[in-house]
């Protein structure tokens, strides 16, 4: 039986390569399509969800694949941050198909509609692969899947922004691989290796006397991964692509996929070079500075935006520096909370992308200011908006909130007090704008004049997904103790 | 460009290229080739009828339906073959499939039939990137009717 659930991560991976993406351009008929995508995405998380339980259980596990043992052969390692991060992304995506039903053809052709969900299948099995991985060759090849996986659904849309936006991505994203592969060749000409755990051990031999091309390996990974998950001063590309994407399309984008570079990265620091070799170079600063300077700014260019999704496409670039920074911490319970934060952010943004749309859908506006008082027109979806921008200001229970607080306690536990002030100061541009929206849209005289009761509200059946995000986002944030000390014990190990 | 010259020599042409391509994938696992080798070269041959021969002569001879389908499947089998492979592979029986003797031409055990999909593939996927820069639209509407 354990052989079996063992087998479960690569199993999702061949579903859905196989009947995600190859068998679908033979299907016709489209109700068809959508059912077996929605089938097949429940089953790779519960796929995800039976292995989670399974490493909660019995710890975690090494799959090898490739008929040869390590070193040759590729290796998946399970532990609790990759089956945690997983199931994560499974349960996004499958909500965001179950959403896309119902809205997917009233923003994009009735032809490219399978084409979208052969996209997600492919992104999904590589994300998963990204994740799961042991193996850095095997994690570069599953980076550029996802790349070009995401520029198709940014550009399914066809129009002349997409495509503009989609070229700017896989321009900037190309750019992030290529830096990636040469840290991969750099790595490779010093140790022979690509499995993770034998190039560590060879890094700590030839530590001493190849220092300085360790370190440039090093920062070639941190850039080439920090362009593709939009690490501050090189997210440039992500606002026009999160904007312009279908609403569906930004949701994964923005919770899925530039989530997992960042699992790769962590994997890089901690399984290649290891704790000792990075905590003497001073990368770790420059994630601080990179990561604060993202929250700020971010928070600022989001202030200014006239356009929802791209206000929202802002907050994620500030939400990201978050991530960098509880990684840059350096400590354990920083990379905790940067691990918690992915999950957290992953299922907050969709919901919040999600909610956007529908208003985006319903109204046929765009701008910030045409949305007042929609709060009387659509209450439910603005109130599924409120409760996950309520989470990215940071307030109590929910899981934007503990992830602040506990940041802001492995701060003061690495003496770095001055982050303090960043972290409160991120918090308060978060309100700043994000409160003006829900404000216009439940009160003021003038706002609600001339609106009627509920009069464009979605049909309670479309927006179940979205309720179901935040109300497992909700949960997370509730049950924050045990999947915090869940991750820990995955750090522990590490 | 179309004069009876190159038709009459690319009408030689073409059965060469296409049996040194098939040839290429057959042999790969015992000598210098294999499938993406051999599907670039049976896909150049395609490429170069579809440039001779004009468009629409060829959009009827090789509709996108059945190249598309023809993708779908090989990598289905592709797919599940290696899977299969794997997840046997994981449970200790990979004994089923045997592996292959040097210089023998049935012998590469699941090379050859793995080889052929990849092969089927490359030839297709290289065609429509051909006819995507050349045109700038797979025949999509056109065939679909």
């Amino acid at each position: 039986m354990s052989q079996l659930i063992q087998l479960f991560p690569l199993l999702s991976i061949l579903i859905l390569l196989i009947f995600g993406a190859f068998l679908t351009p033979l299907l016709k008929r489209k109700k068809i399509i959508l059912k077996l995508h929605i089938a097949i995405n429940s089953l790779v998380t519960a796929l995800s969800f039976i292995t989670l339980f399974y490493v909660a259980k019995f710890g975690p596990f090494v799959f090898q694949i490739g008929h040869y043992p390590a070193p040759f052969g590729i290796v998946f390692k399970i532990g609790p941050i990759e089956s945690s991060i997983g199931l994560m992304f499974s349960f996004v995506m499958t909500m965001v198909m179950w959403y896309s039903i119902f809205s997917l053809e009233k923003e994009i052709k009735e032809k490219r509609v399978s084409f979208f969900y052969i996209l997600n299948s492919l992104l999904l099995a590589s994300l998963l692969g990204i994740v799961y991985t042991s193996d850095i060759f095997n994690g570069y090849v599953f980076l550029e899947v996802s790349t070009l996986a995401a520029c198709g659904i940014i550009i399914v849309k066809d129009k002349k922004e997409n495509i503009k936006a989609a070229i700017k991505y896989l321009l900037l994203s190309s750019l992030g691989s290529g830096l990636v592969l040469m840290g991969i060749a750099f790595i490779y000409s010093i140790s022979g290796h690509l499995n993770m755990t034998y190039i560590h051990g060879e890094i700590i031999a030839a530590a001493s006397d190849k220092t300085n091309l360790l370190l440039i390996s090093l920062i070639l990974f941190t850039i080439g991964l920090g362009i593709k998950s939009a690490m501050f001063p090189m997210h440039v590309w992500l606002p026009d692509a999160h904007t312009n994407a279908p609403s569906p399309s930004s949701a994964i984008l923005s919770s899925l996929v530039i989530k997992a570079p960042v699992v790769f990265l962590i994997k890089i620091y901690y399984l290649v070079y290891g704790i000792e070799f990075i905590s003497n170079s001073n990368v770790f600063e420059l994630l601080l500075i990179f990561g604060g300077f993202g929250m700020i700014m971010g928070s600022l260019f989001a202030r200014r935006q006239k356009i929802l999704k791209r206000l929202i496409a802002y907050s994620s670039v500030a939400q990201m520096g978050y991530i960098f920074l509880g990684i840059g911490l350096g400590n354990e319970l920083g990379l905790t909370i940067a691990i918690y934060h992915m999950i957290a952010h992953g299922l907050t943004k969709s919901s919040l992308f999600l909610s956007a749309g529908s208003f985006i859908e319903q109204t046929g506006f765009k701008n910030i200011e045409d949305f007042k008082g929609i709060g009387k027109e659509m209450p439910v979806t603005l109130g599924i908006f409120t409760l996950s921008a309520l989470s990215l200001i940071g307030i109590p229970v929910l899981p934007g909130f503990i992830s602040k607080w506990n940041l802001a306690l492995a701060s003061i536990e690495s003496g770095k007090i001055y982050l303090l002030a960043i972290i409160l100061i991120s918090s308060l541009l978060n309100a700043v704008y994000y409160f003006p929206i829900i404000i216009n849209g439940y009160f003021g005289e003038d706002n609600l004049d001339g609106k009627v009761f509920r009069s464009k509200s979605k049909p309670i059946k479309e927006l179940i997904p979205v309720i179901i995000l935040s109300l497992v986002m909700v949960a997370v944030g509730f049950l924050s103790g045990s999947v915090i000390n869940f991750i820990k014990s995955g750090i522990s190990i590490m | 460009m179309k004069t009876k010259i190159i038709e009459n020599i690319v009408k030689i042409l073409i059965p060469l290229i296409q049996v040194f391509g098939i040839y290429v994938i057959l042999f790969g696992h015992i000598s210098p080739g294999g499938g993406f080798a051999g599907g670039s070269i049976l896909g150049s041959s395609i490429i170069l009828f579809r440039f001779v021969y004009g468009s629409e002569h060829t959009d009827k001879k090789y509709p996108y339906k059945y190249l598309m389908r023809t993708v779908s499947i090989a990598l289905i089998m592709y797919g599940s073959l290696k899977g299969m492979l794997f997840i046997l592979d994981h449970f200790g029986i990979d004994k089923i499939i045997p592996v292959g003797v040097p210089n023998t031409f049935l012998s590469g055990g699941s090379i050859i039939p793995l080889n052929i999909m990849i092969g089927l593939v490359v030839t297709i996927t290289f065609y429509f990137i051909a006819i995507l820069f050349e045109e700038g639209e797979l025949e999509y509407e056109h065939a679909s009717e």
